[in-house]
């Protein structure tokens, strides 16, 4: 609107058989208005297209820490997995310990699928509700882990079991 | 001869679906470039076809599209002309469109703004002339500055078509490296601290269409890497 209002004073000042003084002072005036208006700070709406988007507060736990936790468990899962196999016998810590490690790797993994694709944002409940589903999955399959590999023979035999089967 | 099915949309009628319209250019007469083949489809055979364009030579970022299903610009993509098979132009794919194939950029320039892509500095320089830098210091900006915020590394990378809100996208974080391996800026740690959360770095999980569709040849994926390794311990 600022253009239009401006070009038609321009035209009206060029259309004068001469650029007399007072034409030009008119179009200089009538831009001081327009700036009085659209660039005075106090005019501005709080949330402008030329503000920066808003940076999130400081989480290491969700951030930095949680990724290099990450990192640890996948690269712990590599020797865990193929130890039992290299070594040829059976260890029922490093089984529980490999059970532990592939219970939180896996749990790691779905939340970031869940904050992937279920933004707070957009639908903050079903993000809430697929967290505590989550949740519950976890402790599940942890109960259920634990009472495998204390009353029964444990991950690495059973998945031997299969193979020999 | 060769068919270039181009993407309208026009904002004056809004309830009219997005088409495809096909224009053909004698490649004999057009320019090697898919930017020369716009200009002239806009000059000789529809002057309402709207596109982004500048500089024409890749240094300005305007006509950054989606060409034949790859981001890149315009000016830097050849015509394919053996082939026969139409060319297909779309703007830069899930961004709001303005029209036809220019692409609103607002969130992208808002998400530049919010990592302080400038020199913050507190200690005034010995000499008080200029702020020096080893040249071994200045080589560790190399692949970083080239980049031109055209937008197509961030618009082809899934992760950012989820969560543009709140990740910050590959162009972006780039840029962030690009201050953070700076040896006069002395606000590291504040930088750190602002991509430190679950959202505005991480939701990175190299997928690397960023490095493939690059039109500068340059690498985000490697920038986002080297910023979480730094982050990690």
């Amino acid at each position: 609107m600022a253009s239009i209002a401006r070009s038609a004073l321009l035209k009206q000042a060029a259309s004068a058989s001469k650029f007399s003084n007072t034409s030009m002072a008119q179009v200089r005036r009538h831009d001081e208005q327009l700036q009085l208006l659209y660039f005075d700070p106090s005019n501005r709406s709080p949330h402008v297209v030329n503000d920066p988007a808003p940076v999130p507060p400081t989480s290491p736990s969700h951030g930095s820490y949680h990724w290099t936790f990450d990192r640890l468990i996948a690269a712990s899962l590599i020797p865990l997995t193929v130890a039992p196999f290299a070594a040829g016998s059976l260890n029922p810590t490093m089984d529980a310990v490999l059970a532990a490690m592939i219970l939180i790797h896996s749990h790691t993994g779905f939340q970031a699928i869940i904050v992937d694709y279920i933004p707070t944002k957009r639908l903050p409940k079903t993000r809430k509700a697929f967290m505590w589903g989550l949740n519950v999955a976890t402790a599940v399959v942890g109960l259920a882990l634990y009472e495998f590999e204390t009353t029964d023979v444990g991950l690495t035999e059973t998945i031997k079991r299969i193979w020999q089967a | 001869m060769k068919t270039f099915q181009i993407y309208r949309w026009n904002p004056d009628t809004p309830t009219e679906k997005p088409r495809m319209q096909s224009y053909t250019l004698d490649l004999n007469k057009t320019g090697p470039m898919v930017l020369d083949a716009l200009i002239r489809i806009k000059n000789e055979l529809d002057p309402t076809l709207t596109f982004r364009r500048s500089c024409r030579e890749g240094i300005c970022g305007s006509c950054a599209m989606n060409i034949n299903g790859t981001n890149t610009l315009a000016c830097l993509c050849r015509i394919p002309a053996e082939d026969a098979a139409e060319t297909k132009i779309y703007p830069l794919p899930h961004t709001y469109v303005v029209k036809d194939l220019v692409p609103d950029l607002t969130l992208f320039y808002k998400q530049y703004k919010s990592i302080k892509p400038y020199l913050q500095r507190d200690t005034p320089s010995p000499d008080g002339k200029e702020y020096r830098q080893s040249k071994a210091d200045r080589r560790k900006l190399d692949g970083l500055y080239e980049c031109i915020l055209c937008a197509c590394c961030s618009t082809s990378c899934p992760s950012y078509w989820w969560n543009s809100e709140e990740y910050l996208g590959p162009a972006i974080l780039l840029q962030s490296y690009r201050w953070l391996a700076d040896s006069r800026d002395e606000r590291t740690q504040e930088r750190y601290d602002a991509l430190n959360n679950s959202m505005s770095l991480y939701r990175c999980h190299t997928i690397l269409n960023c490095t493939r569709t690059c039109p500068k040849g340059l690498n985000p994926g490697l920038a986002i890497a080297n910023i979480k390794k730094e982050m990690s311990f």
